[in-house]
């Protein structure tokens, strides 16, 4: 029975030595959050838990190769945002055909919420603009963004997650904020 | 002074710029940048992130029993022994030897089969050659002729093409002759030596000749005596008697 005080390096050279069981410590100690991270960027929970399966699927073929140049927490954690990623790439055509995306529609649901000057439908309405945002930013900003602002990764770690250049993921973040203001600026406006 | 652009703003709130102390300090002195960072942290600030929904402690669990059974057993790594360690050499010392034998036995094939090549030109085949081309001059000679006797002057005359034909004629008209100096055939060699004057007053001759231009040259040159001669050389070349002849003897290259 292993602990979970083990080193990862030790876990990962017993699952390449044939101990497949070994890897359940692995799975333990980051599937909370491989599943935050998932979840932060596909923006719902069974994209997020799909995620998670995926990423330690993947982490377990590759583990042979791991050279150990970052840490085995942050080889997954690209992984995970790479999973997440590439679930968001093949969901958005379904997710672009729905009302949310509608700008008439956002019209009306903004035209609904101005008449409630309360803080709570204020942020409601913050949400709803984000989320309205964050369906026109491609996968890559959608990521970039999310592993900036709410996860709060440096911009080299973005890049290595999403295997671009460093100056691809800043300008990606830039994107983003960018998109995420014009939807947002009607707000402050009407406030 | 210089304002900040909104990328540079937005490294700002990241604490990504390299030079924070110093955009801090912009900020605090210039009104418009500062009220632009206000409003870029006012959007930014209200974006939170999204809270997950709550895994349990077994939450780990749960994914490894999922995943489990898809997962193969890695195989244990073998240790080498000292034949496995040679055994990659060998097969590389192995497939050299093939090909530096391989290399070899081309090279005495090659060799073995490079005088068989030379014997096996045909000495007739060249003599085939030469007689197809002096066929097809003389032939071409004999068209000239008929078409230089037949040619009237009042204004029918084209100079053109005769001349043309005439200067095509004459490259070959002279290695032709060559060729007959060569193997002694004196007869053909009086008539090519004809056939060549006339070839180079043809190809020489201005534009505007006269009717009276045009007998003077016919006369000069005997130019239906010279076709009667080409038409007797032809008919030596057809013949396949002087063809064997030829063939027997490989030093008579024309065959005249």
């Amino acid at each position: 029975m292993r602990c979970m005080e083990e080193s990862d390096d030790s876990i990962r050279r017993a699952v390449v030595s044939g101990d497949r069981d070994a890897y359940k410590v692995l799975v333990a100690r980051y599937s909370q959050v491989v599943f935050r991270v998932a979840y932060r960027i596909t923006g719902n929970e069974s994209d997020a838990e799909e995620a998670v399966q995926e990423t330690f699927l993947r982490s377990y073929q590759k583990l042979a190769n791991f050279e150990g140049r970052s840490t085995m927490a942050t080889w997954i954690y690209r992984i995970a945002a790479n999973c997440a990623l590439d679930i968001v790439s093949r969901r958005r055509p379904e997710t672009r055909i729905g009302e949310e995306n509608d700008p008439e529609q956002r019209e009306v649901q903004l035209a609904d919420n101005q008449a409630g000057p309360d803080r709570l439908l204020l942020s409601r309405e913050i949400e709803a603009r984000r989320q309205a945002a964050m369906s026109d930013l491609t996968p890559t900003e959608q990521t970039a963004f999310v592993l900036r602002h709410m996860e709060d990764r440096s911009t080299e770690e973005i890049a290595a997650a999403l295997n671009i250049a460093p100056n691809a993921a800043k300008q990606a973040v830039f994107r983003a904020v960018q998109k995420l203001r014009r939807q947002l600026a009607p707000l402050w406006v009407n406030s | 002074m210089k304002h900040l652009n909104e990328a540079e703003l937005i490294e700002h709130y990241y604490e990504e710029s390299a030079d924070t102390a110093e955009r801090e300090r912009h900020l605090k002195a210039c009104p418009a940048c500062a009220k632009s960072y206000a409003e870029l942290r006012r959007d930014l600030d209200a974006v939170k992130p999204l809270a997950p929904p709550a895994r349990g402690e077994g939450y780990g669990d749960q994914v490894w029993q999922s995943l489990r059974a898809s997962l193969p057993v890695y195989e244990k790594p073998r240790r080498r022994t000292l034949s496995q360690f040679w055994q990659p050499l060998a097969w590389a010392t192995a497939c050299a030897m093939l090909v530096a034998v391989a290399f070899y036995a081309g090279r005495q094939w090659q060799r073995k089969q490079t005088p068989a090549v030379a014997v096996a030109v045909d000495p007739h085949a060249r003599q085939r050659v030469v007689i197809v081309v002096l066929g097809d001059h003389l032939d071409r000679s004999e068209r000239l002729l008929v078409a230089l006797n037949h040619a009237g002057a009042n204004d029918a005359w084209e100079a053109t093409p005769l001349r043309s034909e005439a200067r095509e004629l004459l490259a070959t008209n002279r290695l032709v002759r060559q060729s007959a100096i060569e193997t002694g055939d004196l007869g053909a060699e009086a008539s090519l030596d004809r056939l060549e004057r006339l070839l180079v007053e043809l190809a020489n001759e201005p534009d505007g000749q006269s009717e009276a231009d045009l007998n003077r040259l016919r006369q000069e040159m005997n130019t239906d005596g010279l076709l009667f001669d080409i038409r007797v050389l032809r008919s030596r070349v057809n013949s396949p008697a002087i063809e064997l002849q030829g063939a027997s003897n490989s030093t008579k290259g024309a065959s005249i």
